[in-house]
């Protein structure tokens, strides 16, 4: 109930805008909306960025056929695009054999399986690789990695659920990187272990024996031996080595070094997109500003004589101008409130179609200095706003408003 | 009434002009001297248009004076800056006006602790209480449309007394009234301020009003203003 000091203020501030219920309702949509949008860009960029480099796999470089760098790592370790072109298994021996070369092992595409990617490789990756620092992977009780001869499948943890795939499952793969009924291959493979989820593309893979791809019914036996790239980890100065050795001096394969380096123009590319969004941000921002604006104006020139009776019964101006004030700061929490939830359903909108279709995890929750500076910024754009109807009410005339002369 | 000894409000040489449309001054209030004692309940009786509400308002400390000085029980109103003049208008002083001015988007019982909150003495028992004394304690919860006119000035009328007000200022407080509401309500707000102690100074046109106090007098012949104003 009422009470005496700031209270009041808050009294008459929400009583107020109780009165405007649509208009504060549309001026605090319009707020969540800009609110959402700005920490939409910005933080969901942000993770992206961070979240691909996180999910390159533990690797430094990929080597490929001649062509983009980009498409090298999209293909390789995040398992998206086609395969720029083949190497030969000699080229895999020439550089895992090179000084300075830590781990390098071959990967061979071509096949799916309902969509999702079969991708072979040597069993060894699983033993040895360390797909984040520290982090080995695991295949799920009951299962084991796959021989490096036979017709065995490990599985993904992301395709293992949403195909239900479980170990003994037989399976025929097909060809081509996109499903297509009519192009099943007569090779039957066995399911013998599922890994468990690394939040990485790996997860969206079907691995089999690289010999599996290389040998499947219906490949050119010519490339039989081919693989498609080889993902690398280096020590020293093998990086720079490499990168004069096939990038600037050869002219046979690519070598995708740092990855890093090649994600971050990837993300260069997309800054265009970003500055897009956030202009529409900004000029909803402004709207948003002006409904607020306009909401307090038009309340002030049907308020002014609640305004003077208000005085009369000893309000001060400033009690006045604080309740127009709050009535702006109101507004736009509630705005805030909304661009919360707004951010919210943004962000597991994006983490679920980045996970669906590259196999990486967005964290979009995770705490981001934007998540202080966004809802401030707001705030002081909402109280800016409201400083002009605040002005009007300190202002008003409290015996021209007060009642007729007599 | 004047020239009372130990007067409770001492009104002297008070003048108030405004900026007339012609870019003139007009002289609105001109008042030698007014006093009244505590308790007192005094009629004015004075035509419209002849700046009754102007002299309530710089008693209130609602508008400041050209000249002159309203001194309120030891308080010099007219020196006062502004907050002091609200927090004095908010806790010694009712307000009872011809249009009631209660507040729409506000119940009842809202409008009375509004009142009191800036006074800064909110207390929830005695507004219930004075809406029970003015009739209304049924009708705690309801907005000002939802009541009768009478009804509605009743609410002003415990609103003015919320605060206990040493002074209680009432501008045509049943003008807006049909003569049995009117002469229901000048009743009760006599009775609320003698109840509470309160001086009351009522200005009204209708000489019905006017006549049932003991204590009256002309505005003509208090504010110089408006008599030259009519020689003229």
């Amino acid at each position: 109930m009422l009470r005496s000091g700031p209270w009041v203020i808050l009294f008459l501030a929400t009583r107020g805008l109780r009165q405007y219920a649509f208009s504060t309702a549309v001026a605090s949509l319009a707020i969540a909306l800009a609110g959402g949008l700005f920490l939409g860009t910005w933080k969901i960029k942000e993770e992206a960025k961070n979240a691909f480099s996180r999910s390159s796999g533990g690797y430094d470089a990929v080597l490929g056929a001649r062509g983009s760098k980009l498409q090298l790592v999209l293909n390789g370790l995040f398992h998206l695009e086609a395969s720029p072109g083949n190497l030969s298994w000699e080229q895999y021996e020439l550089i895992r054999d090179t000084r300075g070369v830590s781990e390098a092992y071959p990967i061979a595409v071509g096949d799916n399986y309902h969509g999702f990617r079969l991708v072979g490789t040597l069993a060894e990756m699983f033993e040895k690789h360390e797909w984040r620092k520290g982090r080995k992977y695991v295949v799920q009780s009951g299962g084991r990695l796959f021989t490096d001869n036979a017709k065995e499948a490990l599985v993904g943890a992301f395709v293992a659920r949403k195909l239900g795939l479980k170990v003994g499952d037989n399976f025929h793969p097909y060809h081509g990187l996109t499903f297509k009924e009519e192009a099943k291959h007569k090779d039957l493979y066995v399911v013998v272990g599922i890994l468990e989820a690394t939040g990485t593309p790996s997860d969206k893979v079907i691995w089999i024996p690289i010999k599996g791809i290389q040998l499947m019914d219906g490949h050119n036996p010519e490339t039989a031996t081919d693989v498609s790239a080889v993902l690398l980890n280096l020590k020293g100065a093998a990086g720079f080595m490499l990168d004069m050795k096939y990038n600037k001096q050869g002219n046979v394969a690519t070598l995708a070094w740092p990855v890093a380096g090649t994600l971050a123009s990837f993300f260069e590319r997309l800054v265009w997109f970003q500055r897009v969004l956030e202009i529409i941000a900004y000029l909803v921002a402004f709207v948003a500003a002006c409904v607020i604006l306009a909401i307090l104006r038009n309340a002030m020139n049907e308020r002014r004589r609640e305004i003077a009776i208000l005085r009369s019964l000893g309000a001060r101006r400033a009690t006045v101008t604080a309740v127009v004030l709050a009535q702006a700061g109101l507004i736009t929490l509630l705005g805030i409130v909304g661009a919360a939830f707004a951010y919210l359903g943004i962000g597991f909108l994006a983490a679920s179609v980045v996970r669906e279709q590259t196999g990486v995890l967005l964290e979009p929750f995770t705490y981001d200095p934007s998540f202080l500076y966004v809802p401030i910024g707001m705030l002081a754009i909402g109280l800016l706003s409201g400083l002009l109807p605040a002005l009007q009410a300190y202002r008003s005339d409290v015996a021209k408003n007060l009642v007729q002369q007599s | 009434m004047l020239d009372k000894v130990m007067s409770f409000l001492e009104v002297s040489h008070l003048r108030k002009s405004f900026v007339s449309p012609d870019g003139g001054k007009s002289l609105v209030v001109d008042v030698e001297n007014f006093s009244l004692s505590a308790g007192d309940l005094f009629g004015m009786r004075g035509e419209s248009g002849s700046g009754k509400t102007t002299f309530l308002h710089l008693l209130a400390g609602i508008l400041r004076p050209d000249e002159g000085s309203i001194i309120l029980d030891g308080t010099e109103v007219s020196k006062l800056n502004e907050a002091a003049r609200d927090h004095l208008r908010a806790s010694a002083i009712g307000y009872v006006f011809q249009s009631f001015n209660l507040l729409q988007g506000f119940t009842c019982l809202e409008n009375i602790m509004l009142a009191m909150s800036f006074a800064g003495k909110v207390n929830e028992t005695r507004a219930k209480e004075l809406l029970d004394r003015v009739g209304l304690s049924h009708r705690l919860a309801h907005y000002p449309r939802q009541l009768s006119i009478g009804q509605q000035q009743r609410v002003a009328l415990a609103r003015a007394l919320a605060n206990r007000p040493k002074l209680v200022l009432a501008d045509e407080p049943t003008g807006n009234l049909d003569p049995g509401n009117a002469y229901k309500a000048l009743a009760l707000l006599r009775e609320l301020c003698c109840d509470a102690g309160s001086a009351l100074l009522l200005v009204s046109h209708d000489e019905n009003v006017i006549g049932g106090f003991d204590e009256n007098l002309d505005w003509s012949d208090l504010n110089r203003a408006f008599a030259e104003a009519m020689n003229d």
